[in-house]
């Protein structure tokens, strides 16, 4: 099985997602915590990973909807973060017992 | 055309190295995937052993796309670290030997991804870049280790472009050499080093391969590989990375 490393340039892949940048991209974010522009990267790449999404599954990698709610949490989005989280374990059920836990936290 | 070369370079890699020993097929090198079908991973903070403070940060990012990409729910990494730090159980290196149980109560993990970073250095005048990463997943239910590799890879950035002929042209190309490797992303080292390793990985749920790989052949348990640093830092990501890092 071949594993290809691929650029988000480049067309569709064979891989089961596409990424986008964003292991760059979540690297800088956590190389750089608070700086907004790093943050607006990293909400632009989910949503990327989200709305144009072109790997063989054609659905969204598992955890970018989690994460990207939690970010969405953490910038005072929480309507819109709850949502997200509640869309993780629609599409990945095995997300359910820890996505419970976290909703929890933040219903409180 | 660099991602050819690439994709080429790591199958000629890898069956250089294989070349010389017996490979198990996986479904005996890694016959714990296969006897519990193991669903979801939970990435623990990486274990770093080397001087190389930022190692451990620029690693992270990167082990959730293979392991995705062979099928595996993975838990959110952003969201897991979070929660492992608020529970104090960031330091993996506690849990190497320690029961696991909790992780699959807490994350509903079936699985815990180790990762150690042996080394991480940078040569920048000589253009190299090594690393030596050992990966462990280990069953949360069993407490056993169901696959472990080590890879050490090299990533060369020697730019030989420049003609020797001259003092300016031996000079431009050590300086080509050192900025290169200064800015070949850790992302891009990161993404290497788990391709290379955990291309050999038992396909997982979300995979059409699920099931159906158990007579390929896994990989070397140890292993050494030697990566062109041109393939892998193409012009568009060096450059990209490059000018982000000067707006600070």
């Amino acid at each position: 099985m071949a594993i290809a490393f691929c650029l988000a340039s480049c067309s569709p892949p064979k891989t089961l997602y596409s990424w986008d940048y964003y292991s760059h991209i979540s690297h800088a974010y956590i190389k750089r915590s608070g700086d907004e522009k790093a943050t607006e990267r990293l909400i632009k790449t989910y949503q990327q990973i989200i709305d144009r999404q072109k790997g063989t599954r054609k659905t969204v990698p598992p955890g970018i909807y989690a994460d990207y709610g939690f970010l969405l949490l953490q910038t005072d989005q929480t309507e819109k973060g709850i949502a997200m989280l509640k869309k993780e374990t629609e599409l990945y059920p095995e997300s359910g017992i820890f996505i419970e836990r976290v909703l929890k936290m933040y219903e409180e | 055309m660099n991602r050819i070369v690439l994709l080429v370079s790591f199958a000629g890699a890898v069956l250089l190295s294989g070349c010389s020993s017996k490979l198990l097929p996986k479904a005996t090198a890694y016959k714990g995937f296969y006897e519990e079908k193991p669903v979801s991973v939970l990435i623990m903070p990486p274990i770093n052993k080397t001087a190389n403070v930022d190692a451990k940060e620029f690693f992270h990012t990167t082990l959730n796309v293979p392991l995705a990409n062979a099928g595996y729910y993975v838990i959110p990494p952003f969201l897991s670290m979070e929660i492992l730090k608020q529970e104090s159980a960031y330091d993996a290196e506690l849990f190497l030997e320690a029961p696991l149980s909790k992780f699959g109560d807490v994350f509903g993990a079936d699985l815990a991804l180790f990762t150690i970073i042996h080394r991480w250095e940078k040569a920048s005048l000589l253009g190299t870049i090594t690393v030596e990463i050992e990966y462990l997943f280990k069953s949360v239910k069993t407490n056993e280790v169901v696959y472990q590799r080590r890879g050490q890879i090299n990533v060369n950035n020697a730019n030989t472009n420049y003609g020797q002929s001259s003092p300016l042209g031996l000079l431009i190309g050590l300086v080509a050499t050192a900025v290169q490797t200064a800015a070949t992303d850790h992302a891009v080292v990161g993404l290497a080093c788990n391709n290379a390793t955990l291309q050999d990985l038992p396909a997982g749920k979300y995979s059409p391969l699920n099931g159906n790989d158990a007579k390929q052949a896994a990989g070397e348990k140890v292993f050494k590989m030697s990566i062109n640093g041109n393939a892998v830092a193409t012009q568009n990501m060096a450059v990209w990375y490059s000018k982000y890092t000067k707006s600070k």
